[in-house]
C-alpha cells in the first residue's frame, strides 16, 4: 500500500465547515478587509487529526449529520465584516418575484395569443445592438436618451430603444428569401438612459406587431383591429379607450405648400409631437429655427387642431392622399367593426422620425 | 374667410411620396454626407402649384391610388448615397427569425412545462446588474469574461453571466416575507465578453432551477430529476445523456489534511474545473502558485480520478459528509427511478467558485459536446453579499449545447407556421365581409391569415400552403348574395358553402 493511501486510510471523522473562511478571499466588497495569505504547513494531517479538532470547531451552521435548517430564515453569526451589497436592482429596472412575473406572463399570452389569432409569427433580435442603428439626427427623444456605451472592444453599442430598426435589419438582411406581406411580431425588452430625478423606469417590454410588403390602407386598418381584439379579451371596451388616428401626410401637404424641403419632415414631426409637453411657444421657437416661417407655423398649428376629417377635408381638398387614406381607413373601421374605437386628430403625429403615413 | 383658409382651398392633388428624402438627413451612418440646409422659400404654393410639379417628380415606389408593390423585394432605385447599415447581429449574438423562433419557444415550452409539473414559481430579473454582483476574485472564467461597462452616469455594470447572483440579491431583498423552501426557475439571457477569434457566442439563454431553504440531499435530487423529466420529453434517454456527480467537500477533506486554509478553496477548485481544458503541467503549476505542497497536488490529482463511489470510501473513510452526502444521492436515485443516469466521478468540481457540496454536470455520452447543464450545492452564497446564508442548490442548463445534440441526434422537432384559416375576398368590396368573417372566427380561437389586398386565387393558394393553412374561406359575389361563403379544407379538396353565422 503506498503511503499515500495509507494515510489516508484512517478512522472516520465528522466535522463541520467553516465556510465563510471559503469566501474570505473572495468576497463580493473587494475593498473592505484583507484576510493574511497562510501558508500551507509541511506536515500533512490525517484524518484523526481533523477529528481531534472538530470538538474545538465552532457550528457556523453548517451540517451535522441529517438535521438541517428548515423554515424561516435566521440570522447566523457574522464572522468578518462583508459588505451587504445593493438589494434592489439596478436603477429604474424591475426584478419579477413570482407574482409580479404571473401579472407579466398573463399579459405576455395575450400578446402572444392576439398575434396568433391574426396569423402573426413571432421574433426575436438581439437586445444589444450596434448604435449606428438608431442614430437618425431628428432630434428625437429616443435619441437623446438612448443607453449607449463602449464595449470592451471599443465599439458603439446600445441597449435597443425600439425593436423597428432590428427588424428593419433582419428584413434586409434575408432579402429575396422573404415572402410578403410579412406578418412579424415581438415581445421584448427596450431601453432608455433617462436621469433618474424623474423617478421613471429605464427599461419596459414592447409588442410589436409588424406588417411588410402592405402598401394598402388595410394593413393599418389590420393592426388597429389586433388591438381592439386584445382590448377586448382583457376588458377595456370603447368606453374605456381608444384610438386618436391622423397621418403624417397632413403636415407634408402644409408643409410642402412652404416649399419646406423634405429632408426637415422628420424635424417638425418632432416637434410637432411635443405639443401637449411642452409651452407653444417653445414650440413655435423650434419650428422657427428649423427653418419655418412665421406664416408657416400659423397654418401648420391651425390644422394640427383639426378634430374632424370633413373639416380638414374642407382645408386640404379631398385629392390628396392624407385625406383619401384617412377616409378608407375610416371606412374600413366600419366594416371591420370597430368605428366607435377610432376618431380623427390631427395633432396626433407621433415621437419617431421615420412614420411616413399614419 | 380668412386668408389662411382660402389658399388652402384649392383643387385636389394626388402626388407620390419621395421617402427616401425623408430619411436622408436621418440616415443610419451618420457620417457618410451633409445635405446642404435648404432656406424655406418665403412664397407659398399652392395646391395647383403643386399639382404642376407632379407630373416632374419621380415615383420612388411610393403609392399612388390603389396599386401597391406586392412580391418578393425587389431594389429600389437609389436617390442618394446612403451607407447600408450591417445587417448582421452584433459579434456573438443571434436574430431569432420565424423559423429559429419556434424552436427556442418549443425548446423554452418544454422548460417552463417541467419547471411546472415540478411545483416551481417563475421569475426574473434585470438583464443588466451592478458589476459587483459579479466579482468575486477567484479567478473564474465567468469573471475573465464579464461583460461590464460604464453607464452614461459612470456606474460600473455589466449585462450578466449567469442567473444565480440575481436570485440570491432578490431573496435577500424578500427576507423574512420568503416562506421556505423555495422553489423558484427562470429562463434569462446571460452574456460575456469573449475575444471573437474563436467564433463563440456572446449570449445565450439559460434555464435555471434553484430550491432554497433545504440542506438535505433530497434538493439536489429533486433537482437531478427534473432534469431527467426534461431529457425525456424531448427524446433523450439514458444512453445519449448522464450525469456525473461528486462533492466540493471530497476536495475539501483532502485540503484539509494539508492545512490548506479554506480562502483558498475557491480557487483550487477552478483550478481543477480547467483539467480536461489545459496540459496536467499547466494545473499543476497553477496549484503549486496558489501555495499548495508538491504532495497535497499529487494526493489530490490522485483523488480526483476516482471513478468509484467504494474506492472514495476506503481513500477518504465512510464518515466524512462528502462520502455521506454521495451515498445518499445515489440511494435516492433509485427510489426516484433514475440510477442508470448518473454516475460518481470525483473529477466534476464545476467552474463556480460557490459550490459548497454536491455537484453535478449533464454530459453526452458520445464525448463530443461540452457539458449540457451544471449545478449543485452552493450553502454559503449569501453571506458573501453580506446577508444571512439559506442552504440553496440549483443548476443552469442552456440553449445552445442541447440544440447541437438534438440535431446530432436527429431529435429536432419539426416545427413550421400553422394557420388554421386563410380569409380572402373574392372581389374588393367585400373586403369588409372578409374583415367581418376573421373577427368572428378569431373570437372563437381560430387563427386567420386575413388577406389584405386584391389577389388572384393561384397566389391565394400559395400562401395557403405556405402557412399550412387547414382551410380557405372565400367571399364572393355570388355566394355572399345568399348571404353565404365559401370554404375548402385544404388536406381533402372538400369545399363547400355555408351561411356565416354558421360558421365554426
Amino acid at each position: 500500500m503506498s503511503p499515500l493511501s495509507s494515510s489516508l486510510l484512517n478512522p472516520r471523522l465528522s466535522f463541520s465547515l467553516k465556510p465563510l473562511f471559503l469566501f474570505s478571499q473572495s468576497s463580493f466588497a473587494p475593498r473592505k478587509f484583507q484576510i493574511p495569505r497562510q501558508f500551507v504547513s509541511a506536515k500533512r494531517k490525517t484524518f484523526s487529526d481533523l477529528a481531534s479538532e472538530q470538538s474545538s470547531a465552532t457550528d457556523n451552521g453548517g451540517r451535522s449529520g441529517r438535521g438541517g435548517r428548515s423554515g424561516a430564515l435566521s440570522p447566523s453569526p457574522v464572522v468578518e465584516e462583508v459588505q451587504r451589497i445593493d438589494v434592489n436592482p439596478p436603477k429604474g429596472t424591475r426584478d419579477f418575484p413570482p407574482e409580479d412575473m404571473r401579472l407579466r406572463t398573463w399579459l405576455f399570452n395575450h400578446f402572444r395569443e392576439v398575434s396568433r389569432l391574426f396569423g402573426f409569427e413571432e421574433v426575436d433580435y438581439p437586445v444589444l445592438e450596434s448604435e449606428a442603428l438608431f442614430i437618425r439626427k431628428a432630434g428625437e427623444e429616443i435619441r437623446d436618451q438612448l443607453y449607449c456605451f463602449e464595449d470592451r472592444g471599443n465599439r458603439r453599442v446600445a441597449l435597443r430603444p425600439e425593436l423597428t430598426p432590428s427588424l428593419a435589419r433582419l428584413v434586409m438582411q434575408k432579402g429575396k428569401s422573404l415572402s410578403l406581406p410579412l406578418k412579424w411580431f415581438a415581445i421584448g425588452q427596450c431601453w432608455r438612459y433617462e436621469r433618474m430625478t424623474r423617478g421613471r423606469r429605464r427599461e419596459h417590454y414592447q409588442w410589436n406587431m409588424d406588417i411588410l410588403g402592405l402598401p394598402e390602407v388595410t394593413a393599418e386598418a389590420e393592426l388597429i383591429s389586433s388591438i381592439v381584439a386584445f382590448f377586448k379579451r382583457i376588458g377595456m371596451t370603447e368606453s374605456y379607450v381608444g384610438f386618436k388616428v391622423s397621418s403624417r401626410k397632413v403636415l407634408q401637404e402644409v408643409l410642402r405648400c412652404y416649399s419646406v424641403p423634405e429632408n426637415l419632415f422628420g424635424k417638425v414631426c418632432i416637434i410637432i409631437d411635443k405639443i401637449e409637453k411642452i409651452p407653444i411657444d417653445e414650440i413655435k421657437r423650434e419650428l422657427n429655427a428649423t427653418g419655418l416661417s412665421e406664416e408657416a407655423i400659423e397654418e401648420l398649428l391651425q390644422v394640427l387642431s383639426i378634430k374632424s376629417l370633413t373639416k380638414l377635408e374642407e382645408i386640404l381638398g379631398g385629392a390628396g392622399e392624407a385625406v383619401a387614406d384617412l377616409k378608407e381607413l375610416f371606412s374600413l373601421s366600419e366594416k371591420f367593426g370597430y368605428s366607435e374605437w377610432i376618431q380623427f386628430d390631427a395633432s396626433v403625429v407621433r415621437g419617431l422620425a421615420y412614420y411616413t403615413g399614419f | 374667410m380668412s386668408p389662411l383658409s382660402s389658399s388652402l382651398l384649392n383643387p385636389r392633388l394626388s402626388f407620390s411620396l419621395k421617402p427616401l428624402f425623408l430619411f436622408s438627413q436621418s440616415s443610419f451612418a451618420p457620417r457618410k454626407f451633409q445635405i446642404p440646409r435648404q432656406f424655406v422659400s418665403a412664397k407659398r404654393k399652392t395646391f395647383s402649384d403643386l399639382a404642376s410639379e407632379q407630373s416632374s417628380a419621380t415615383d420612388n415606389g411610393g403609392r399612388s391610388g390603389r396599386g401597391g408593390r406586392s412580391g418578393a423585394l425587389s431594389p429600389s432605385p437609389v436617390v442618394e448615397e446612403v451607407q447600408r447599415i450591417d445587417v448582421n447581429p452584433p459579434k456573438g449574438t443571434r436574430d431569432f427569425p420565424p423559423e429559429d423562433m419556434r424552436l427556442r419557444t418549443w425548446l423554452f415550452n418544454h422548460f417552463r412545462e417541467v419547471s411546472r409539473l415540478f411545483g416551481f414559481e417563475e421569475v426574473d430579473y434585470p438583464v443588466l446588474e451592478s458589476e459587483a454582483l459579479f466579482i468575486r476574485k477567484a479567478g473564474e472564467e465567468i469573471r475573465d469574461q464579464l461583460y461590464c461597462f460604464e453607464d452614461r452616469g459612470n456606474r460600473r455594470v455589466a449585462l450578466r453571466p449567469e442567473l444565480t447572483p440575481s436570485l440570491a440579491r432578490l431573496v435577500m431583498q424578500k427576507g423574512k416575507s420568503l416562506s421556505l423552501p423555495l422553489k423558484w426557475f427562470a429562463i434569462g439571457q446571460c452574456w460575456r465578453y469573449e475575444r471573437m477569434t474563436r467564433g463563440r457566442r456572446r449570449e445565450h439563454y439559460q434555464w435555471n432551477m434553484d430550491i432554497l431553504g433545504l440542506p438535505e440531499v433530497t434538493a439536489e435530487a429533486e433537482l437531478i430529476s427534473s432534469i431527467v423529466a426534461f431529457f425525456k420529453r424531448i427524446g433523450m434517454t439514458e444512453s445519449y445523456v448522464g450525469f456525473k456527480v461528486s462533492s466540493r467537500k471530497v476536495l475539501q477533506e483532502v485540503l484539509r489534511c494539508y492545512s490548506v486554509p479554506e480562502n483558498l478553496f475557491g480557487k483550487v477548485c477552478i483550478i481543477i474545473d480547467k483539467i480536461e481544458k489545459i496540459p496536467i503541467d499547466e494545473i499543476k503549476r497553477e496549484l503549486n502558485a496558489t501555495g499548495l505542497s508538491e504532495e497535497a497536488i499529487e494526493e489530490l490529482l490522485q483523488v480526483l480520478s476516482i471513478k468509484s463511489l467504494t474506492k472514495l470510501e476506503e481513500i477518504l473513510g465512510g464518515a466524512g459528509e462528502a462520502v455521506a452526502d454521495l451515498k445518499e444521492l445515489f440511494s435516492l436515485s433509485e427510489k426516484f427511478g433514475y440510477s442508470e443516469w448518473i454516475q460518481f466521478d470525483a473529477s466534476v468540481v464545476r467552474g463556480l467558485a460557490y459550490y459548497t457540496g454536491i455537484v453535478f454536470e449533464g454530459f453526452d455520452r458520445q464525448g463530443k459536446l461540452r457539458a449540457i447543464c451544471g449545478g449543485g450545492r452552493y450553502d454559503r452564497l449569501l453571506s458573501t453579499f453580506g446577508g444571512d446564508d439559506v442552504p440553496a442548490c440549483g443548476f443552469g442548463f442552456g440553449d445552445a449545447v442541447i440544440v447541437e445534440l438534438l440535431k446530432e441526434k436527429g431529435l429536432l422537432p419539426e416545427l413550421n407556421l400553422e394557420v388554421d384559416n386563410i380569409v380572402c375576398a373574392l372581389d374588393y368590396d367585400l373586403q369588409g365581409v372578409a374583415a367581418e368573417v376573421a373577427t368572428k372566427l378569431r373570437e372563437k380561437g381560430q387563427s386567420v391569415d386575413l388577406v389584405l389586398e386584391s389577389k388572384p386565387l393561384k397566389w391565394v393558394f400559395k400562401r395557403a400552403a405556405r402557412t399550412n393553412a387547414q382551410r380557405l374561406v372565400l367571399v364572393g359575389n355570388t355566394e355572399w348574395q345568399k348571404g353565404m361563403v365559401g370554404v375548402k379544407i385544404l388536406s381533402s379538396g372538400e369545399q363547400y358553402e355555408i351561411k356565416l353565422d354558421e360558421l365554426e
